[in-house]
């Protein structure tokens, strides 16, 4: 895409995707609240800088990994908000017929290899991708979106030091959000520095305000550059904030009420909408505009959704294989 | 602009339905920032703090501290200024499915039943243990388990022990008074002149079709009967030998009646009971082959019939037909005739 | 003698060597697979013969590796993936049963996993309980893993080419014991498939059925080929295939000689052999049945380190022969 600040149109784009990716979660908390979907939610309200200003960075052709708090992800990488609330829904027309749910989503042809329900589940994925971007020569990078919980993860580990020695074009990109469920940061880590674990993989550890979608955008160009020049991975952590609770059974006890306060006033949104019309590059009316544009989008695809027919278990059984042709 | 917004009781977990309210932290007019504190609410789990989704002010209450809500029911409304992503799809919900009570159909009840002639063999076993196809055998073969000597380890009935088995004698003798009173009927009819047609027809037919055809056929010939009606004899067999049931009319019962009084005569039959209206009025005979995997046999008329047919295994799709006739009461022109006809109607 | 009898460990090497003319997107990645040419000596020369952009040495770290494998093969990929021992497959297991097996369905189709993972198994070298271990059932549990166990070279060769070929994630499990032995039958030339999921009747006989999985399946033969001699006569069938599992060729069976013994390697408790079992108890062929089925499987206990505690561990010949007498004589 390009820098945010760099045109009208990117600074759009920016703004336009924070706001489909809030607002989308919005009606997810509430969709959810009523009882139309099943199992659990994870939200990322307040997160929406990290995912936007990374695949503003990105081609469609790049590929991601996502988490089990992948909605932004898959929103920013380009996937079809109908599309993602019918999973939710449990719909045939959901992207995975109804049969992954909120942590399943995946969309080849914007380059999305999954979210995963495990955690660090799809960082040796996301290299195992850039691997084969490497040996097919296609020029693409692969990105894995993870958070402070999953570096803790051996596979974390495993993935990281495979990235380095083979050079992989890989970005490992951390939401730290400073929770790993419940424990904090400071308790499951001995380091303060996150960034600091590059230098034991031999890559550069980038520390950057994951609430400042042009400072992220900065950050990942910078990555993906290293990555496409072939000089290998690189370790990007973006630092964040979740407003809402893990999942929706979240009690919020291991937090404490000043500290999300404290937060909400570091919105990612207001802080882009404040900085393009200072720069003149939008005005209010165009950012209000593209807020409801947004809105009507998340209608929409809520309102044809519900309408979609569910997903039935006939077909079950054939769809756990591939079939293999003749 | 304002936007009229009910915070309603929230899903807080994968199995809540419904949730008591517990206490406001806000009253009519008050003024909320989103993220405050609304109410709290309890579920059987846990019990959660409500925030308010954006900024606005407390316009009414709707439940009441102690209430019970159902989940995505309102408890209280707010006045919003900006919209705020809600969804309610009313009536459109799919209600909830009322779990079932699903009361387990009565088991079927089946008292074993006690031997009608009380003679002669032993109980050697009160309880039984065989191995499956000595279960099966025996079965077929009218032997009680109870009565065969055990051989194999850990006292359990073997193929040897039941193949060395002394049949029931009750069994034995209906087995043997059977075979007698066929082998003599058709020995009565050996000196008559016959003459048998084979055809190859399309195997898509069960007996109830099969008996009604042929009784459609003989309908138009009463000359090769001596009764006012027609009488089809079914060869079915049983425990006992080869049992005889009479379909008499068949070509004039609705199809479906006529295949539920095959299907449940040809059950009574294995059991060794038919019923006695059907033992006599037979004037013809049909014996399907197909059951033994045989193609044909040798033809044979019984006494008082002057046609008989038989149902012979061709092929996966087909079946081979044969007629036999008197030909003292048809000739081989006729017979061919006959044969066309039950073909060509099937 | 001919020149075909080749050992499994070359007909592994043979097939891997076919799939890697035949296609450019197939590669192989593992500890030690390169230079040294594999701990067991599988790749062998494939490292000289195709170069590190296609053998890859990988450092120690299953998870990782396996999970690049995924990665790969979502991307256009068909990587081979040998994990050292079957038994480190427990440091992989997400990347196997979470990530690998769920991804084509839980996506609902939208991407798949062509991959294969091959892994030695199996005890007899006394290398004691952490690198003995049969798996099967592990593999064979999680729906979405094809899970091939061949008993010989010929098959390991064709079966492999098979799995390579297949779009869906395949486990391998190669026995130890074999790698180094030629089979009682020369490896066929060229590139020649064995259908996944397809059992064998590998000898008929109108006495006994047998269904034995790998290194049981040659025990069970020498066994059958003792009692012809006694004028007993056995069915020996390899299922080849664990998941999906191939039924027919034994409801056929059973309903002809109406005696079952089930042979597997792995421990008794819950291996994968019961669910032959299972399966033939509750068909119609049970009626067919004049003996109890019979199991013969491995101690319920990880595999010592002496060797005659190792073999006391898993069936031996003598056992499966008793076991044999034994049926055929007390249930006619």
């Amino acid at each position: 895409m390009g820098h945010p600040l760099s045109s009208p149109e990117h600074a759009r784009h920016a703004l336009l995707y924070m706001w489909r990716i809030r607002k989308f979660e919005e009606a997810v908390e509430d969709l959810f609240g009523r009882g139309m979907m099943h199992g659990t939610m994870h939200l990322s309200i307040g997160q929406e800088a990290s995912p936007t200003g990374m695949c503003m960075a990105m081609t469609l052709q790049d590929q991601i990994t996502s988490t089990h708090r992948g909605h932004g992800h898959c929103i920013a990488k380009g996937a079809d908000l109908t599309r993602m609330i019918a999973e939710l829904l449990g719909k045939k027309i959901g992207y995975c017929g109804g049969r992954g749910g909120s942590m399943h989503i995946a969309d080849v042809e914007t380059g999305n290899l999954g979210a995963n329900g495990v955690v660090g589940g799809g960082i040796p994925i996301a290299a195992g991708a850039a691997l084969a971007s490497k040996m097919m020569k296609r020029g693409t990078v692969a990105v894995s979106f993870f958070g402070d919980g999953a570096m803790n993860e051996g596979a974390f580990h495993e993935a990281a030091n495979l990235a380095a020695i083979w050079q992989l074009p890989m970005i490992l990109f951390c939401e730290n959000n400073k929770y790993g469920m419940s424990s904090s940061t400071e308790k499951a880590f001995a380091i303060d520095n996150l960034a600091d674990r590059g230098k034991g993989y031999g890559i550069p550890g980038v520390n950057v305000d994951g609430n400042d979608v042009v400072a992220v955008y900065e950050a990942a160009q910078a990555a993906v550059d290293r990555a496409k020049a072939g000089d290998g991975p690189t370790l990007i952590i973006a630092e964040t904030y979740r407003w809402k609770g893990h999942s929706r059974s979240d009690k919020n006890l291991y937090r404490t009420k000043e500290e999300i306060e404290v937060w909400r006033t570091k919105d990612p949104i207001p802080k882009f909408i404040a900085r393009v019309i200072e720069e003149g590059i939008l005005t209010q009316e165009q950012c209000d505009e593209i807020q409801n544009e947004a809105i009507e989008a998340i209608k929409a695809a809520v309102n044809e959704a519900v309408k979609a027919e569910s997903a039935e278990p006939s077909g079950l059984l054939d769809a756990v294989f591939k079939a293999v042709s003749a | 602009m304002s936007f009229k917004y009910p915070v309603v009781m929230p899903k807080m977990s994968m199995t809540m339905e419904t949730g008591e309210l517990i206490n406001f932290h806000v009253a009519v007019g008050d003024q909320v920032k989103s993220g405050d504190v609304l109410f709290e609410v309890m579920t059987d789990k846990i019990d959660m703090e409500v925030e308010a989704p954006a900024d606005g002010v407390i316009e009414s209450l709707v439940a009441n501290p102690g209430d019970v809500v159902e989940i995505g029911k309102p408890v209280l409304i707010m006045l919003t200024e900006t919209e705020v992503m809600a969804f309610d799809f009313g009536a459109e919900d799919e209600p909830v499915a009322a779990v079932e009570v699903i009361t387990a159909p009565a088991p079927a009840i089946t008292t074993p039943v006690a031997p009608v002639a009380p003679v002669a063999p032993v109980i050697l076993n009160e309880t039984v243990k065989a191995v499956p196809k000595a279960r099966v055998e025996a079965a077929n073969r009218g032997i009680d388990l109870r009565t065969v000597r055990a051989t194999g380890p850990d006292r359990t009935i073997t193929m040897a022990d039941v193949n060395g088995a002394q049949l029931d004698p009750a069994i034995a003798k209906r087995q043997a008074a059977n075979k007698a009173l066929i082998a003599k009927g058709i020995e009565m009819t050996r000196g008559i002149a016959q003459a048998s047609f084979t055809r190859s027809v399309n195997a898509n037919f069960d007996h109830a079709t099969f008996m009604a055809a042929w009784a459609k056929v003989l309908r138009n010939r009463p000359d090769l009967a001596a009764h006012e009606h027609i009488g089809v004899a079914l060869i079915i067999e049983s425990k006992y030998g080869s049992a005889l049931p009479v379909f008499r009319d068949p070509d004039q019962l609705k199809i479906a009646d006529l295949a539920a009084l095959v299907a449940s005569t040809t059950d009574a039959a294995k059991n060794g009971k038919v019923p006695v209206a059907m033992l006599s009025g037979a004037t013809t005979t049909v014996f399907d082959l197909t059951t033994y995997s045989m193609s044909s046999a040798t033809p044979f008329l019984f006494p008082n019939q002057v046609t008989s047919v038989t149902i012979g295994y061709e092929s996966a799709t087909t079946k081979i037909v044969s007629l036999t006739i008197d030909l003292n009461f048809c000739d081989f022109y006729d017979g061919a005739l006959l044969l066309d006809a039950l073909v060509a109607s099937l | 003698m001919s020149d075909r009898m080749l050992t499994m460990a070359e007909a592994v090497r043979e097939a891997m060597s076919i799939a890697f003319d035949e296609r450019p997107e197939v590669f192989l990645l593992g500890e030690d697979v390169g230079i040294y040419g594999g701990a067991f000596g599988v790749s062998g020369d494939m490292y000289h013969r195709y170069g590190s952009e296609r053998v890859l040495d990988t450092p120690i770290a299953e998870l990782g590796i396996v999970g690049a494998a995924v990665g790969a093969a979502l991307s256009g990929m068909r990587p081979i993936v040998e994990i050292q021992f079957s038994d480190f497959t427990a440091q992989a297991m997400d990347q196997i049963a979470n990530q690998a097996a769920k991804i084509h369905f839980m996506l609902g189709g939208a991407l798949h996993v062509p991959m294969v993972l091959r892994t030695p198994q199996g005890s007899g070298t006394g290398a004691a309980a952490q690198h003995s271990q049969n798996l099967e059932p592990w593999f064979a549990s999680v729906p979405g893993l094809k899970v091939v166990v061949p008993s010989n070279p010929a098959d390991a060769k064709g079966l492999l080419l098979s799995a390579i070929d297949d779009p869906n994630p395949a486990i391998f499990l190669e026995h130890k014991l074999l790698y180094k032995i030629p089979g009682r039958d020369p490896v066929p030339e060229g590139a020649t498939r064995i259908p996944l999921g397809v059992s064998k009747v590998v000898r008929e006989g109108k006495d006994l059925t047998i269904v034995a999985t790998g290194i049981m399946v040659n025990k069970s033969w020498e066994v059958a080929e003792k009692l012809a001699a006694d004028g007993i006569t056995i069915t020996l069938i390899d299922p080849r295939t664990i998941s999906p599992l191939d039924m027919g060729p034994v409801f056929e069976s059973v309903e002809k000689t109406g005696r079952l013994m089930v042979v597997q390697e792995g421990p008794a408790q819950a291996g994968f052999i019961n669910e032959v079992i299972a399966q033939l108890a509750g068909s119609s062929s049970f009626g067919s049945l004049i003996a109890p089925i019979k199991r013969l499987a491995g101690m319920n206990i990880p595999i010592p380190y002496a060797p005659q505690l190792e073999k006391a561990a898993v069936p031996q010949f003598d056992d499966i022969e008793a076991a044999a007498r034994e049926i055929v004589k007390n249930w006619r």
